[in-house]
């Protein structure tokens, strides 16, 4: 066991001590051959053993990108670190260490199989990215409560389990407790549960298991629900009419409006406002409804533009496809007629011919592509015209909506002006026979207060409303030249990689020919 | 209205078979057209209705009986044999009729109105036709039914082709459902109008100056028929409007074909009729059937010759056909002494009764010849053929059929599946159809020779199938498979074989399979994989040691890569093997990545391809070693052909046969114990008392005390015989063990082993007798206490014999 080496010194982990166990643990044979003429990169390894090494801390792995299996089997690690960039693994070996926690192994949402046998630890947590998690041994460490348990109910793949010699282990409702609450187990300790087990395991726990699915279910209905609603807020902002459905445009108008709010308490000034806000609410739904209906006509468009294109295209490489299988058929035929050729003169002509044959091919898949971004590229811009005057219409119309809206306001603001004035006076008159709070009153004392009042909220709700219409206008041109823009460059980078796609195929064929011309005037 | 239809086709079916039923007969006795079939003898009570009608209704006069073939016709129900008076005078009616119509027609050919039935009555057609239904399914629609009536009757073709039958001379044949012209199948009409006797007299002779050149001309061009246009033929027409039919046509019962009334085929229509009524058109024929109107209510176009009967409702008929539409329009004229009230009589003839076997067998004797022009079709019941042959279908070159071109055989119920041999006489070609269920899951199996490593195509059902293969096609030199839904992706292996090695020991075929050269493989994509390692093509080519691969292209890419190994085995300068090096393998890839160009990926990669190459070629050889197998296989099936009979066929399978006869065997004896155990131990006293009257007490106790006493001698007797018995072989034990002890001496050691083995014989029965004796004695008494108390209990007697209870 572990303990036996603590005699030896503990050691670090070198790149000596991998480039070693990289090599022993590589292939053998000819293929060892190979490896040691060639050397091994420490990124092509896909497996590696390190056990009984008196490890004292886990280091330089982060070359290993490419790892599946890890063995740090007994040796003297005391955390577990520096596996950050093992992505891949799958495996992971830790057991006969003296880990005290579970820790850093969030980035390894690859593994399968984690052995932590033999350790120091005493709570389980610190696993919840290991989605894939299938076997879990945890036997002989420091467990002692059993509602570590519950913790694991989060695995659904999770079939084995060990957790022997652990002090929950001692507990008398040890396997029970286990079956009851990790029902999808298939191993524990090593050994097959039972059907019979798991029944009864099942009634014994059934009353605090219903109420931990119950609750589980409750949290899982909730997370979906906050999913649902930013779901549909993300919708809602992709078609750049958020919080427009309700009165939330509103709302902000007043929200630091306090004059307008002061103003509230005038007789007749809650009516008004009242039917002010129906009114303007509906307004906004009107723009929401119509902001949706649009960004739906928006997305059909995209999509059958993208549909089109990608049919284009799709076809363009059928063509470019079975000119390049055509030309293979006859490039074999050509191929193994110059290597049996003997004959100079013959065999110069059918270089040449051959030679020809390649030209050929790369005119006619350029001559392809050219006739592919010639159409593309008209068909982009017809596209570009019509998001365009798509999102134009879209504007303007809301343009004119928000136009109503400032009506609205303007409406309010004369009637509310009117109210203030008669007020002043009826106040002016000690007509005036309703409490107001202090606050109001200081107000009324003259007419440039009010009216002074009354313009500043009239100019905060025009703001609002103003920069509401701002934000849409811009964010939907900024979508709208980033969509174009993102079109031409795309379209650019196809271009771009065919054209190096045909290059580099056309060169292969080219050299595959000097060599052989090359190895035929060495004969 | 569905059910109804059906019911109508199925009478019409019915209808049709007896006919052929008739026509069968006929051919069968060996006599000429004449001769008239014998009817299935009548069942009592059938015979008894009809002599009870008869009575009633008192026979006039004579009862003309054909003195042709008195042993039939007597056979045949009396219906057949007489007229009744209703059918006289619809006779009188008909000729009437017929009277008035060739004074108003001179032209026109006189009416098929009563044709002489097989017992030379006349009989008018509509009481020939009586609507039955049938048990079979297949009767229910009308072109299976249709298919089934062609299939049953057999053609004779009448001995004038222009005459059917006239029923005023009363001595010429009626075969009214035997109509049909010598060659031409394709359709025979009915006479035309315009015709004149002369003209078909002219024709006639013409007919018989150019019969050899005609069969030439025949052959040659179908056109030049003297006969259109002049022959006689029956055929059924269903009206459209009722039971969903949507437009009129015709059936022929010869070919169960349906034609449109347009068809250019059917010249014209003479009559029509049901077994209802009789309608002579009145539309001219000119062009064809095309115009005519089928409003049977139409009495300018369609003259009917019993006013009013029943509702018109039935749209399909027999023969010519039938059906009326509306009555409305009845009621104006009419011919003017008719029987206004006059309505058909019931049919005459007897219910048609097919039994399973019939019509399974469908054909006459199970089998059936068809002969087309440049074809000829064969038809069998299933199970008449060892082979499971059911239809046969040979094309020929020439005309006169010597000449065999193809030939299609139909095959049913066999265990190897086999559905369909397809045999190209000129190609030598044969193709073998497999229905799903053949143990090497063969659906068709194409060649010229079972040799194998010939040409030869299989396809199989690839579900059925673990490798997923869908067909293997062979040359003498290649072989390709064709494979779907592996897990592996393989769609298609290519084997080129070079000449075959001459081997000194030759121990088999198998042992010496032709050498591979070349392999290719292809794979179809698969989606876990990228592009780039995802072969779509590899080549073995095994002479070169050469291996090429082909990847499948990516998503938007026109070039895929592609790679190929050189494996030679070579040595250093200083005499090292040589592992692998860089132009060991020559790759293109569409996208250069780093670690396909160490060598130790290349090394690695041609290993495990050169794994898979002999696994590949393990793989083409295991092949071979199936076809040879399934050739072997066929040929065994060929040799059996072995049938299988459903579980549900009682009569064929033998298993369910003895089982089922096991079976109600049992239940007979069963039946047996309980007809005894219900036996009646009063019943021989009852008998005694006057029947029907109620018991008296005093009856009863008598009955009681008779029981008794009976039960009581016969205890006793039952004693005495057994004492009896026990008495006889005591002595005769004596008598021979007096005589052994006599003879002792004398006795040879088999007398003495005899004697022995008779006295243990003999003891034993003794024995047994005592033993009865003794269990009788036991029993007797009480039997008797039993036997009282059941009579004290009995229903009859309980009433009465309560007090003394």
């Amino acid at each position: 066991m572990n303990r036996l080496c603590n005699s030896m010194e503990p050691r670090v982990m070198d790149d000596d001590m991998l480039k070693l166990a990289v090599g022993e643990q590589g292939p053998r044979e000819e293929a060892g051959q190979l490896a040691k003429q060639e050397g091994i990169l420490f990124k092509d390894v896909l497996s590696l053993q390190l056990d009984f090494q008196n490890i004292l801390r886990i280091d330089n792995l982060w070359q290993f990108e490419n790892l599946r299996k890890l063995q740090l089997d007994n040796n003297l690690i005391e955390r577990i670190e520096g596996l950050e960039n093992l992505t891949h693994l799958v495996w992971l070996d830790l057991s006969f260490n003296n880990i005290e926690a579970i820790e850093g192994l969030d980035a390894l949402v690859n593994l399968e199989d984690l052995s932590l046998f033999n350790n120091r630890i005493t709570k389980i947590d610190s696993l919840d990215s290991l989605v894939k998690l299938q076997v879990l041994s945890l036997g002989n460490n420091q467990i002692g409560n059993m509602m570590n348990i519950i913790y694991l109910r989060r695995f659904k793949a999770l079939r084995t389990l060990s957790l022997s010699g652990n002090p929950i282990a001692e507990a008398e409702d040890y396997k029970m407790f286990i079956c009851a609450y990790l029902p999808d187990l298939v191993y524990l300790d090593f050994r097959r549960i039972d059907d019979h087990m798991k029944e009864l395991a099942e009634m014994k726990h059934q009353y605090s298991i219903d109420e931990l699915k119950h609750r589980e279910n409750l949290i899982q209905a909730r997370l979906e629900d906050e999913q649902a609603r930013r779901e549909e807020l993300e919708e809602h902002k992709a078609a750049f009419v958020e919080h427009l459905n309700g009165s939330f445009l509103f709302d902000s108008m007043y929200a630091e409006d306090v004059e307008g709010s002061k103003l509230t308490c005038l007789p007749g000034v809650s009516e008004l406002l009242e039917a002010y806000k129906d009114k303007f609410v509906i307004i906004c739904l009107n723009i929401f409804e119509y902001g949706l209906k649009q960004q739906e006509k928006r997305k059909v468009e995209l999509d059958t533009f993208n549909e089109c294109i990608h049919e284009a295209i799709q076809e363009n490489q059928e063509q470019g496809k079975h000119k390049i299988a055509k030309f293979e058929e006859k490039h074999l035929l050509s191929l193994s007629a110059i290597r049996d050729e003997s004959e100079l003169t013959k065999l110069e002509k059918k270089i040449v011919e051959y030679s020809g044959d390649i030209t050929e091919l790369f005119n006619v898949l350029m001559t392809l592509e050219m006739q592919l971004v010639e159409q593309l590229e008209e068909t982009i811009n017809m596209f570009e015209r019509n998001i365009v005057d798509l999102v134009g219409l879209f504007i303007e119309n809301v343009q004119s909506l928000m136009a109503q809206c400032r009506d609205l306001e303007n409406h309010h603001h004369e009637k509310l002006l009117e109210i203030s004035i008669n007020t002043l006076e009826k106040i002016a008159k000690g007509e005036f026979d309703e409490d107001l709070p202090d606050d109001v009153r200081s107000l009324f004392v003259d007419k440039d207060t009010i009216v002074n009042a009354v313009g500043a909220s009239h100019d905060i709700h025009l703001l609002k409303i103003d920069n509401r219409e701002d934000e849409l206008v811009t964010r939907i041109n900024s979508w709208c030249t980033h969509l174009v823009d993102k079109i031409h460059k795309d379209e650019i980078t196809r271009n771009h990689k065919r054209v190096k796609e045909i290059n580099q195929y056309i060169d292969h064929m080219q050299n595959e020919l000097d060599n052989l011309e090359c190895s035929d005037l060495i004969d | 209205m569905e059910v109804l239809k059906e019911k109508v086709e199925e009478e019409e079916a019915a209808e049709r078979e007896e006919a052929a039923e008739r026509a069968e007969r006929g051919e069968k006795t060996l006599r000429p057209v004449e001769v008239r079939r014998e009817e299935a003898p009548l069942t009592q009570e059938a015979l008894r209705d009809l002599e009870k009608k008869l009575s009633e209704i008192l026979v006039p006069g004579k009862i003309s009986i054909s003195t042709k073939d008195t042993i039939d016709i007597l056979k045949l129900p009396v219906s057949y044999q007489t007229n009744t008076p209703k059918e006289e005078h619809l006779l009188q009616v008909a000729d009437n009729f017929s009277r008035q119509y060739s004074d108003l027609c001179p032209d026109r050919v006189p009416l098929f109105l009563h044709p002489v039935n097989e017992c030379g009555l006349p009989k008018f057609v509509s009481t020939t036709l009586r609507p039955t239904l049938m048990p079979y399914p297949e009767l229910y629609n009308w072109e299976s039914c249709a298919q089934f009536v062609s299939d049953f009757l057999s053609m004779v073709p009448l001995p004038d082709p222009l005459k059917p039958i006239v029923q005023q001379q009363e001595k010429a044949p009626a075969k009214k459902y035997a109509i049909k012209p010598p060659r031409d199948l394709s359709s025979k009409f009915e006479q035309e109008q315009e015709m004149k006797r002369q003209e078909q007299i002219k024709a006639e002779e013409e007919r018989r100056l150019r019969e050899e050149e005609e069969r030439l001309l025949e052959a040659e061009k179908a056109k030049i028929d003297p006969l259109h246009g002049l022959r006689v033929h029956c055929w059924v027409l269903v009206l459209s409007g009722k039971r969903e039919v949507p437009e009129t046509f015709f059936i022929d019962p010869f070919t169960a074909r349906s034609y449109s009334p347009q068809d250019d085929h059917f010249l014209g229509i003479e009559s029509l009729w049901n077994h209802k009524n009789y309608w002579v058109n009145m539309q001219d024929c000119w062009n064809c059937c095309k115009d005519l109107v089928f409003d049977l209510g139409d009495p300018v176009r369609w003259e009917y010759l019993l006013l009013g009967t029943d509702k018109p409702h039935l749209s399909t008929t027999e023969e010519e056909d039938t059906g009326m539409n509306d009555d409305e329009d009845l009621d104006n004229l009419c011919k003017d002494d008719k029987d206004k009230s006059f309505d058909m009589p019931s049919s005459w003839v007897e219910q048609i009764d097919i039994s399973p076997e019939a019509f399974e067998t469908r054909c006459p004797n199970g089998k059936k010849v068809i002969q087309y022009k440049r074809a000829k079709l064969e038809k069998w019941a299933p199970y008449l053929n060892s082979n499971g042959l059911v239809c046969r279908l040979t094309t020929y070159e020439d005309a006169e059929c010597t000449k065999t071109l193809e030939i299609k055989e139909w095959y049913q119920n066999r265990e190897d599946m086999l559905e369909r041999k397809q045999i190209n006489k000129v190609t030598g070609l044969n193709i073998d159809y497999f229905k799903p269920g053949h143990p090497q899951a063969l659906r068709v199996h194409s060649y010229k020779t079972m040799q194998p490593g010939m040409d030869r195509v299989m396809e199989f059902y690839e579900t059925a199938r673990v490798d997923g293969l869908i067909k293997r096609e062979e040359t003498p030199k290649t072989m390709t498979e064709y494979y779907q839904g592996r897990s592996d992706f393989l769609s298609y292996r290519h084997i080129n074989f070079g000449p075959r090695v001459k081997k000194l020991v030759l121990n088999s075929a198998e042992s010496n399979p032709r050498p591979v050269v070349k392999i290719t493989e292809r794979f179809s994509r698969n989606p876990a994989k990228p592009a780039d390692e995802d072969v779509a093509e590899r080549v073995f080519l095994i002479l070169d040691e050469r291996i090429q691969l082909r990847y499948h292209c990516r998503e938007d890419h026109i070039t895929a890569s592609k790679r190929e190994f050189l494996r030679r085995t070579e040595v250093d300068s200083k005499g090292n093997k040589i592992i692998m090096t860089a132009d060991m393998c020559v790759s293109f890839e569409v996208e250069p990545m780093e670690h396909t160009k160490k060598l130790l990926y290349q090394y690695e990669a041609m290993m495990q391809l050169k794994n898979e190459e002999k696994l590949s070629r393990h793989q083409a050889w295991e092949s071979e070693l199936e076809v040879l197998e399934i050739l072997k296989l066929r040929e065994e099936e060929e040799e059996a052909h072995t049938l299988t009979i459903s579980i549900y066929d009682t009569k064929r399978n033998e298993k369910s046969k003895e089982y089922r006869e096991a079976m109600e065997r049992v239940m007979h004896e069963e039946h047996l114990r309980q007809v005894e155990a219900q036996l009646d131990y009063l019943a021989p006293f009852l008998a005694q008392l006057p029947p029907g009257e109620k018991l008296t007490r005093w009856q009863a106790v008598r009955l009681k005390d008779e029981c008794l006493s009976d039960f009581k001698q016969r205890l006793i007797d039952k004693a005495n015989l057994i004492q009896a018995r026990f008495e006889k072989e005591t002595q005769e034990l004596q008598k021979k063990q007096q005589w052994y002890q006599e003879n002792q001496v004398t006795l040879t050691t088999e007398d003495e082993d005899f004697y022995l083995s008779y006295c243990s014989q003999a003891m034993f029965r003794i024995r047994i007798l005592e033993q009865r004796l003794n269990r009788h004695k036991e029993l007797a008494p009480l039997k008797y206490l039993a036997l009282e108390e059941k009579l004290y209990k009995d229903p009859r007697l309980v009433e009465l014999l309560k007090v003394f209870a």
